[in-house]
């Protein structure tokens, strides 16, 4: 991104989307079709600067002042962000469009190199071409040890799930834990994993009509789509976790000897206090207060009669201090 | 429960009736110090013998008597690596939280899934009987939670699974 002082209102965005194949970048030119696209995205915000600048396959001039004000902003700079996702993708469609399922000879040729493509910044996958199928391999990588199991799961499942009779006219799908021959050449840090290797097999059927965009949005975002579940699946285990300790902590509080006495022993409400959420501290200091009070108010008046509680308990003979969770009420006097 | 579980969780219930039997015990070296005799491991005539129940290779449990203290140290099975992550994160889990619990040691003992250590003051607060039952209990909901979090997981994984092929077609 670039900008000037001269020119403060308009800012310069360049990217380039590289497809590699054995090492030797790709620079595919950008189809018209998608220049319509991106122009498209805000009239009179973005204009396609000719020609790009150096090493980058497209430049683009924005009009900061152009820019819509409040929300519109947010979706018009969302877009402007996504350009280069749009690029990829629609190189992406080219390119399995040109593929030719029916014709077996260009597999047998040199044609079904490897090309290696990045959409996340250190998450490459490949995609070559194979008789009558291409296929996409996805490298998996992750951080955790329990990311690992987690995905190694997922992956079983995918390929069980694959494998039914009911998703047959979905792309199938198979784990390995070594890198397929084609990609014997390739870098190794892309190689070296810790989760093995998913490949989708892609046949004609999957790029027919409006199947190929949603084709080429699952292939783009598998990626972001695995550590999504992984990021799920871990915050509803935390979740189960928490919700069984609790169980536990309150199963062992019923082994305490002394139970919670009611507050009103009349029969008309009854007071359970729940140890639990409570701290102990604050508990027995509220407990012990109220205790006093009523020993205090009840030795004040030796003629009990029924009925008359209330008017007896609404006068008060010594203040003692009320302890409330209340943030608001704070009327209390640090003693020395 | 399966015969085996249950034969099982019978044993380690008789051994802590006969092994809990805790009193205040204050400590012979240093005075005024009341310390959990079978963590400090000083004096041999205030140690019982450890029994170690084995119901498999995989799951064990010793229960290390004394006299004001004893520790109850937990072995649970797992059979593969997702067992292992759960039980691991979840055990884990509840010993990082060992104030709620009190009886609950926040280090397991080296070779241990998780250990409890119970003191004479905690059998002053608490029923011996409802205790033991509580242990017992706690055995029983680890091995049903790690069960249900794995069938849970892979549950999740075959429906994400589903969804994310069903978008191909």
């Amino acid at each position: 991104m670039q900008c000037s002082v001269l020119d403060s209102n308009f800012v310069y965005v360049s990217t380039s989307t590289l497809l590699e194949t054995q090492g030797t970048e790709m620079l595919k030119d950008i189809s018209s079709h998608t220049y319509e696209v991106i122009k498209n995205i805000a009239v009179g915000v973005i204009d396609i600067v000719h020609p790009p600048r150096l090493g980058f396959q497209l430049t683009l001039k924005l009009h900061l002042d152009n820019i819509p004000r409040g929300k519109e902003a947010i979706k018009t700079i969302n877009k402007i962000s996504e350009i280069q996702a749009l690029i990829l993708s629609n190189q992406l469609k080219e390119m399995l469009k040109r593929f030719n399922f029916q014709d077996d000879s260009q597999a047998m040729n040199n044609n079904n190199r490897p090309i290696r493509i990045v959409y996340h910044p250190s998450e490459p996958f490949y995609v070559f071409r194979q008789p009558e199928k291409i296929t996409a391999v996805f490298p998996m990588n992750f951080k955790d040890n329990s990311d690992v199991v987690i995905a190694m799961s997922f992956f079983q499942e995918l390929v069980e799930v694959g494998s039914q009779k009911e998703m047959e006219k979905a792309p199938q799908c198979s784990w390995s834990p070594v890198p397929p021959f084609q990609l014997r050449g390739e870098p190794v840090q892309d190689l070296t994993t810790n989760a093995g290797f998913v490949s989708f097999d892609i046949t004609s059927r999957h790029v027919q009509g409006k199947r190929l965009d949603k084709t080429v949005w699952n292939l783009l975002n598998f990626y972001a789509y695995v550590k999504y579940h992984i990021k799920c699946s871990r915050g509803y285990i935390q979740r189960r976790m928490r919700k069984r300790m609790d169980s536990l902590v309150k199963q062992l509080n019923n082994t305490r000897l002394v139970e919670e006495a009611p507050q009103k022993e009349d029969g008309r409400c009854k007071y359970v206090k729940e140890l639990v959420k409570v701290p102990k501290g604050k508990s027995m200091m509220q407990q012990r207060c109220k205790d006093m009070t009523r020993r205090v108010r009840i030795s004040k008046f030796r003629i009990k009669i029924n009925g008359c509680a209330r008017f007896r308990f609404n006068q008060r003979w010594i203040y003692l201090p009320r302890f409330s969770s209340k943030s608001s009420n704070k009327s209390y006097t640090k003693m020395d | 429960m399966a015969n085996p579980l249950r034969l099982y969780l019978a044993c380690i219930k008789n051994t802590l009736e006969a092994a809990m039997c805790l009193q205040n015990f204050p400590c012979q070296e240093v005075e005024r110090h009341n310390k959990p005799e079978v963590e400090l491991k000083t004096s041999p005539e205030l140690l019982l013998n450890p029994v170690l129940i084995c119901r498999n290779e995989a799951e064990k449990c010793l229960i290390e008597s004394s006299i004001n203290s004893l520790r109850i140290s937990l072995k649970v099975k797992q059979a593969d690596e997702l067992e292992n992550i759960l039980t691991k994160k979840f055990l884990r889990f509840l010993s990082m939280r060992a104030e709620a619990f009190q009886v609950l040691r926040r280090k397991p003992v080296q070779g241990y899934d998780i250990s409890f250590l119970i003191t004479n003051y905690h059998c002053e607060e608490m029923q011996k009987q409802k205790l033991i039952d509580f242990i017992i209990q706690f055995m029983e909901d680890i091995e049903k939670e790690i069960s249900e979090l794995k069938i849970s997981v892979n549950t999740r994984g075959r429906l994400v699974a589903t969804e994310f092929l069903k978008q191909f077609m």
